[in-house]
């Protein structure tokens, strides 16, 4: 395989570029942050001071707010001031009454006005019942949520502890799937040069996995320096991080056999029989064991995976670019590792 | 004379590491400048490292170069 | 694959093993000694250690057992080797009696550690069948590797270097099945982790017997 022209090298460094710009430049939407206090008993009036992210509470004029207890039954503030644009007061009085008898009954915030359109903040109050409490709608059913805002232009979904560094999908996930993708390159070329037994195969594969490793250490420092602003540590024991860390173990190993041996026709055999061999003890290792077992990441635990609401469409328009991007740029980079190997066997045959 | 240029290289490499590991694990300062406006800093630390990496393997790409250029002009 | 042919191969090994008396001693006796050592240096293991210590244990002596098994044949004796046999019969042959040598290895660690330091296993069934799964991808996995390492001029290094990452998900598999045995860890879903081991024995063993043929050419 050998891949000419300029277009795909071009084309991988402009949507990279792409992918930069939009991903740093456009906004993400609103949310909130904080909520205090969190607790309530039934039947009080409370007054709930909001952080918001990203809001407009003072500029914009038409603020509804909502606490919601599941899909029909809601209650409606009576009050909103805004203290600035990020903060703000909320008057609720939770009714004497409730649909059902649970003792705690988790409400769901919504906060809505016509520049951020509306956002949620779930479980913001859990409200404790009284003994008097009754069941019954009273006034749940009468508040109802209708003529939601929506926030105009395309914005990233607000998470929120990961606030801003949604952005990393593009980065530090899209790394990943590119990683991913060189190292297949480099399967293919490792089995092809035990097929056929061409040498070229077996640096064109070993270029492909030397830049799947840097893609596969990058990965884990940026996941690491990610890790640190959201989790707060560089270093979790998330199943999901330690088996990346082993397989990139694996593949150290790789590079220590290509180095141990001078003989270029045993070490391409080796080295390509060693990276099959690793590449499927990887497959179960990065894909099968996280799922079994409690992650931090997106997929695991409850958490919701990948595709999900986690990955809406305009984290999509980039990040699938992303992959491309990277792809197409590691493989420039594993190219330019393939033309150096080259010369350096042209010149050792000559001499 | 390499390999005392590698051990070189590698020390100076380790010092610098441990500089940046220093300021990002022992002053809370510089962590709360990097938490500020919602984290952004973080996704450009991350851009960062993803671009220090691909300039070190353009470095030593260039290294593994120059080596070549130099033998081909010593046979000649 | 030729059954007379592996078992032939399988009984040779078996007593060049028994010939060379001073190596198998050395083996268990290193594990004795670390077992021993273990027991006078933490006077008391509770369970969590005593799986942890068993697999680590295990995963050394393994290591030090099957290095010397393929190393000790020279370059010469493959020559012959390769005229006589065919090469899944050989590396058939290696990899039974590389299971058989670490399952008796892990038990006499297991009766050692029995005794210096108790048995806290409940659940011996899933125990014993967890083990002798993990085992069987730990004997796949050095093979292996012993056969890269040793057409790589016998370098015992690189053995562990190549082995050593490559068993981990296996291990780790390994000490969740055990935790789990043990009572240490409440889960239902644990016969999921026993059918992950099956598959990533059968998946290392298929790429095994795959890609033995082209590396044993050289």
């Amino acid at each position: 395989m050998s891949i000419k022209g300029l277009w795909w090298k071009i084309g991988g460094a402009l949507i990279f570029l792409v992918v930069l710009i939009g991903g740093m430049t456009i906004p993400t939407r609103s949310g909130v942050t904080a909520t205090q206090p969190s607790n309530a008993k039934s039947g009080e009036s409370i007054i709930i001071s909001v952080v918001g992210y990203n809001t407009h509470f003072k500029s914009a004029q038409n603020h509804r707010a909502w606490l919601k207890l599941d899909l029909i039954h809601a209650i409606k503030s009576s009050q909103f001031i805004a203290k600035n644009e990020n903060e703000a007061t909320l008057t609720f009085s939770v009714p004497d009454q409730f649909p059902s008898d649970d003792q705690v009954q988790p409400l769901t915030l919504i906060i809505d006005n016509e520049m951020d359109g509306a956002f949620v903040q779930p479980n913001a109050l859990f409200v404790t019942l009284n003994d008097s409490t009754r069941i019954g709608n009273g006034p749940w059913l009468s508040a109802a949520l209708s003529n939601l805002n929506k926030s105009e232009g395309i914005k990233f979904p607000y998470r929120n502890i990961l606030n801003e560094t949604i952005r990393n999908t593009f980065f530090h996930v899209a790394l990943w799937f590119a990683m991913f993708l060189l190292l297949i390159a480099g399967l293919y070329h490792a089995v092809m040069y035990l097929r056929t037994g061409l040498y070229d195969h077996d640096i064109q594969s070993a270029s492909f996995n030397k830049i799947a490793i840097l893609y596969g250490v990058l990965g884990l420092l940026t996941g690491s320096v990610w890790a640190k602003f959201t989790w707060n540590t560089f270093w979790t024991t998330d199943v999901k991080l330690n088996m990346t860390a082993i397989a990139m173990l694996i593949y150290l190993a790789y590079l220590v056999l290509r180095g141990s041996s001078s003989d270029h026709d045993r070490r391409a055999k080796l080295s390509a029989s060693y990276s099959i061999f690793a590449f499927l003890a990887l497959i179960p290792l990065v894909f099968v064991i996280p799922r079994l077992t409690d992650s931090l990441h997106p997929g695991n635990g409850g958490n919701p995976a990948l595709g999900g609401e986690d990955l809406d469409h305009t984290l999509r328009m980039f990040f699938y670019p992303s992959i491309i991007a990277l792809t197409m740029l590691g493989t420039w980079m594993a190219t330019l590792l393939l033309r150096y190997e080259r010369l350096k066997e042209k010149i050792f045959l000559k001499s | 004379m390499n390999n005392h240029l590698k051990i070189k290289k590698f020390v100076s490499l380790s010092i610098i590491m441990m500089f940046w590991w220093g300021i990002t694990s022992a002053q809370s300062d510089s962590l709360d400048f990097l938490r500020s406006t919602g984290k952004i800093y973080a996704v450009v630390t991350v851009i960062v490292v993803i671009f220090f990496g691909i300039v070190i393997f353009l470095f030593r790409l260039d290294n593994k170069l120059t080596k070549l250029e130099n033998q081909i002009k010593n046979e000649q | 694959m030729n059954i007379t042919k592996v078992k032939d191969i399988f009984i040779k090994e078996l007593s060049i093993e028994f010939r060379q008396k001073f190596a198998l001693g050395g083996i268990f006796l290193f594990a004795a000694t670390v077992v021993f050592l273990i027991f006078k240096s933490f006077n008391n293991i509770n369970p969590r250690e005593w799986t942890i210590l068993i697999w680590i244990i295990m995963l050394f002596a393994g290591l030090n057992a099957v290095v010397k098994s393929f190393l000790q044949e020279k370059r010469e004796t493959y020559l012959y080797y390769y005229t006589l046999f065919d090469p899944i019969d050989l590396i058939v042959a290696k990899l039974v009696y590389n299971f058989v040598f670490l399952c008796s290895l892990f038990m006499i660690i297991l009766v050692f550690m029995a005794v210096f330091s108790g048995f806290p296993v409940k659940d011996s069934g899933l125990f014993f069948m967890g083990s002798a799964l993990g085992i069987f991808g730990i004997s796949v996995v050095f093979t292996f590797v012993s056969v890269i390492s040793s057409s790589d001029s016998g370098n015992a290094t690189l053995m562990s270097i190549l082995a050593l990452p490559l068993v981990l998900p296996i291990v780790l598999l390994l000490l969740k099945i055990s935790a789990v045995s043990t009572r240490l860890l409440v889960d239902t879903a644990v016969m999921q982790d026993v059918w992950l081991l099956v598959g990533v024995d059968s998946i290392l063993l298929g790429a095994m017997l795959l890609l033995f043929p082209a590396l044993w050419r050289s």
